[in-house]
This record gives C-alpha cells, structure tokens and sequence, in this order.
C-alpha cells in the first residue's frame, strides 16, 4: 500500500509520465542529434529553430561526434559483442576492418592499370554497407498452425528487421571458424564475399527466398 | 568569382584527394624525399620519407631490426619508406663530427613506446651500411630473455647457461649484414681459438670463418660472438674498419630478471643476465676502451617483464649498474611528432590509400589521439 502511494506520489510530481517499458523519457523528448555533419545541416536549412526548445534525449555513449562514427559499425559491433564486453567487440570490428584494408590495398597496389584499381573498393566501412545490402532479406517465413499443421508462412518483414537479419546472419557465418582462425580473419572473408555478391550469407538469403517463394500457396494463412 | 576564390583555396587535403597510387614511383610529393643516402640527409629532410632499396632492406633486417607491424605496413604498401626523424639527423651530424681517434662515443635514445627509436635505429643501420661501417645490430636484445627458444647449461663457463640457438642466428643476422665488408677488408684472427680437442680456428683466419664455425656449431656460438667482439675491437682500434654498434633494448642486460632457465621448475628463481652467455660481449663492445666506433643504444620500458614499468629515463630502465657502465653518454630523446612530421605522416597514410575517411577534421581528430605518438596513431589509422 505504502509503495503504491510512493509511486502515485512520484508519478505525481516527476516530469516523465510512467508509460509502457518505462521509457526514461517521456514521448515528446527527441533524439540527440550528435554528428557535427547532421548539426549543421540543421542549422544551414533553418530547422534548428523548429528543435530549439524542445527536451532533447541525452546521448548514448556510443553516440559520438567523431568524423569515424558510423551507425551501422557501432551496430555492428554490439551484434558481435558477447556478455558486455564492448571493448573486446570493437577490437575485433576494428582489426575486421584492418584485414579488409590489407587485402584490398596489396591488391590496390599490385594492380597495373587504372581500370583494375578504380574497380576495388578500398573503405572498409563502405564495404561493411554493400555486404549489409546484399544480404538483406525481402521475406522470411513464420510458423502458423492451422489445422493442427504448422506451415512456413512467407511474410515481408520490415527494414529495421531485415538490417538485423543481415548483420545477425554475417556475424553467425563468422563464427563459424576453425581453431586456429579468428573472428576478424573470417569475418573480412565474409564481408568481402558479400560485398561481391558472393558467398555464404548471400546464399543463405537466397535459400530463404527460395522456400518464401515455395510456400507461396500458404501466404493467405497470414490472414485467414 | 566563387570558382576563382575556390581554385585559390590551398588546403593540403585538397590536393591528397587527388593523389594517386598511379603517379610514378619516385613523385616529388611534400612528404616524400628522393634522396635515398642517409649520408646525404640533413635538416631540409626531417619528417619526410625516404625509400630504403629493397636489397638493402633484405640484407639488413632480414632477421628483425624494423618492427614487425612496421614490416606488414612494408608489405602493404607496396614500398619501404622511413620517416626521416630529427633525432636520426642530429645523431647522424654527431658521427660525422666525430673524432674517431677518440675512444667510442654511446648514444643512448630514449623516449615513450611507440616514440619511433627502433625506426630510427634502422635509419641508422642504414648509414652504418652505406658508410662501410662494421655493423653490430642487435634487432631486439629483450627477445633473448624473454622467450628464448632453448636453454641449456653451458658445457663451457660453468654455473653459465647457454641460448645457443639465439646466439648462432645472432651470427647469421651478423654474417648477412656485414659480408661485403669482410670479404673487402683483410681482418684476420690475432691468435688461435681452441674450441675442443679437435676443433680450432688458428690465428689469421678471416673473420668469415671464425663466425661460420660458430653458425656450424651452434654449442660454440656463444664464445665465437665473444672472440668475435674481441676481434672487432681489436682490428677497428687498429684502423681497419670503423664499427658501428646498435642495440635495441640495451637496458635487458642490466634488467634483474629472465625467462631464462634450465628447467620449468626453477621458474621460480630467475636467472639474472649477466648468468647468460650471450650477455657480457654486447656489454664489452659498449665499454669505451676501444676506438674508431660508434654505440647507438636504445633503452625500452617493454624490454622489462611488465610487472614494474615505472620510468621511460634512462637511470631507471638501465639501474645503477647499467648507467655506471654506460656513463658518460649522448641522452637523446625520442618525442612524438610534431606539426610537421605528423601532417608528412597523415599525408603519406592517405597517398598510400591507408586512411579511406578524409571528412574534414579527421586528422585533427587522429592528432588529438593519438598525441602524435607514431605508433598510436599507425594503430588508430589501422581501422580507417
């Protein structure tokens, strides 16, 4: 009774309203806008006066204003991270990247003619988004019971979903090495194979489609 | 009028961008030097890379003398350049100043990790090489005491113990860097080396073979570096060959412990160095009592095994013993970049396609930290 009277009294009087998940923050609160790049843009186009007053989120501390910051690396590196070790995480990203960067550069340097060159990617960080692409699914499918049989459904997933999907997908197909090689070494192989197109991932997205597009016949089950 | 004020814009980065790999090998880029003569080297060169030719680079660190992730950068790249560091310049104007009638002069570079004195280590070996000097390079001396391949009691020096295999590819490394020079000169043994009942290496037998004989028996290895040194010192104070002495981590020979030892079970008690064969020659060659050379040590807080690293002075990392030795020395020491040699480095990371993210700021960023330490920053560019 006493703790119920607590809480009445602090919802009472705190700013944030208690909603569902207990958001820290309550809904008109926007996002940080942390990159200088983003910051500026906003102030260029005058739309910084639209956020002015407004209650902004406090930054993550993964969100930082450096020039090297990317989204998609820093999700990246929490999908590979295991048990909160994020330092040990973004070692393994960045020696990832490292190896990328030795095998394309050799490569870069190695070739003779500026055609051969101006085909290799060289950023890694751009190579991580083209190997994310192409291994995003469309569709996947989900278990229905009808009729006490349970039937692989096609369904279309969503953008966000299809993001983790890909990066889930790249980092499982990393770990599965042997001994004696580690998670960077077989990750920059991976990466690279599917920033061509190629390799395991890419497979497996488009065995996943393959059986979507068999189970064609079952897609009304997402209904009815 | 906006094109006109853009093509006045004189921004370094601007020009990177548009640097490519395709120019020719030798471009007169801002950061690059075509003058390959570390003799010819002087102030106008500091911070610029300068290209080391690949036989020579093969003949002198084929067994270590640059740093390991300096060597995959090598292989990277394409081509091995070294930054022409201001310490290696002043060290370089020392010896040509130098009396060499006097006894040798010790040069003791110091400085934080990462600060770039192995690199300028073998700048200097490489003017060693080009100036006929008799090279005695030791790529990493803490590596004989820290994981030394195998250990054995000396059959020899009782209560010793010998790293015969250290020892013998010593003098391979020995023979590979200084082979033109001794078939060149006529420096034969002064008296005769008896090895064991059979085995000898009678007085006036070149050099080549006395170290020839300790690569082939490796059990002798150890006295064949010793009677080796003896030799050097002896021919170079006789005015046959100017020597050139350089030693990387120099403070492990003073330092109290080892992984030196017999037997797993008596880890527990450490072996000190000068307990181990191959210790005292290096520190009779860095002894004063000779003339017509030249020592160049380094000292290292990582040749230390990592428990008590307090100090990167000299005083400190060589102990009483060790600074008693050496004194009177050349401190010199290893900074971190400055504004120059840092942006000459950021230039060529991005000539050489090793940083791919050239937004603006970024190497105000990298400058911030890494602290324009050389190694920091090699490894903070790793993943850009």
């Amino acid at each position: 009774m006493l703790l119920l009277k607590n809480i009445l009294q602090l919802t009472k009087f705190s700013p944030t309203i208690l909603i569902k998940n207990y958001s820290q923050y309550a809904p008109h609160y926007i996002d940080p806008i942390f990159k200088k790049q983003e910051q500026d843009n906003l102030i260029q186009s005058g739309e910084v006066s639209k956020i002015a007053f407004l209650p902004i989120k406090a930054a993550r501390n993964n969100d930082t204003s450096s020039v090297f910051h990317d989204h998609r690396v820093s999700r990246m590196v929490n999908y590979i991270m295991k048990g909160g070790r994020k330092d040990l995480a973004r070692k393994l990203m960045s020696e990832t990247f490292e190896r990328i960067k030795r095998i394309q550069i050799e490569r870069y340097h190695k070739s003779k003619t500026d055609e051969e060159r101006s085909k290799l990617i060289l950023n890694p960080v751009q190579i991580l988004h083209m190997a994310i692409e192409n291994c995003r699914p469309v569709l996947m499918v989900t278990p229905i019971r009808r009729g006490g049989v349970k039937y692989q459904v096609p369904v279309p997933i969503s953008e966000k979903s299809s993001y983790y999907r890909a990066c889930k997908w790249l980092v499982e197909a990393s770990r599965e090495h042997d001994r004696k090689t580690h998670l960077p070494e077989k990750m920059a192989f991976e990466l690279l194979d599917a920033s061509n197109n190629t390799g395991r991932v890419v497979k497996r997205k488009q065995d996943l489609h393959r059986l979507c597009e068999a189970n064609r016949a079952y897609a009304h089950y997402r209904w009815n | 009028m906006l094109l006109r004020r853009s093509s006045l814009i004189k921004s370094p980065f601007l020009r990177l961008f548009s640097a490519t790999a395709a120019e020719p090998k030798m471009n007169l880029d801002d950061f690059r030097t075509i003058e390959t003569n570390p003799t010819k080297h002087s102030k106008e060169h500091i911070g610029k890379y300068y290209q080391i030719d690949d036989t020579i680079r093969k003949k002198l660190f084929a067994h270590g003398g640059i740093p390991k992730k300096y060597e995959k950068q090598i292989k990277t790249f394409n081509e091995s350049c070294l930054m022409v560091r201001p310490q290696a310049i002043e060290i370089i104007d020392f010896i040509k100043k130098t009396d060499f009638s006097k006894p040798t002069v010790r040069y003791v570079l110091y400085g934080e990790r990462g600060a770039g004195k192995s690199m300028t280590l073998a700048h200097l070996a490489h003017y060693g090489y080009v100036n006929d000097f008799c090279l005695i390079h030791v790529p990493y001396a803490p590596d004989w005491y820290k994981r030394p391949k195998e250990c054995g009691l000396s059959t020899i020096h009782e209560g010793m113990i010998d790293i015969p295999l250290e020892c013998a590819s010593w003098l391979i490394h020995f023979k590979l860097q200084n082979i033109d020079l001794l078939t060149k000169i006529d420096a034969k043994t002064s008296k005769t080396y008896d090895w064991s009942k059979r085995e000898q290496t009678p007085a006036g037998s070149t050099l080549i073979e006395l170290v020839d004989h300790g690569i082939n028996r490796a059990k002798y290895a150890a006295d064949v570096i010793a009677a080796l040194i003896d030799e050097i010192k002896i021919a170079s104070t006789a005015g046959k060959f100017k020597t050139m002495v350089l030693i990387d981590g120099f403070n492990s020979f003073f330092y109290e412990k080892t992984r030196v030892s017999v037997d797993k079970k008596a880890r527990r008690w450490p072996v000190t160095p000068d307990k181990v064969t191959i210790t005292q020659p290096f520190i009779n060659i860095t002894n004063y009592d000779w003339c017509n050379g030249v020592c160049i040590l380094t000292v290292d807080i990582i040749g230390m095994l990592g428990w008590d690293r307090e100090s990167n002075l000299p005083r400190y990392l060589l102990g009483k013993e060790g600074f008693e030795h050496l004194d009177p020395f050349v401190p010199i020491k290893m900074e971190n970049y400055d504004d120059l040699q840092f942006n000459s480095c950021i230039s060529y990371y991005v000539n050489r396609r090793w940083i791919q993210n050239t937004e603006k700021g970024f190497d105000q960023e990298l400058k911030f930290m890494s602290n324009s330490n050389p190694y920091k920053l090699m490894e903070l560019c790793n993943a850009l």
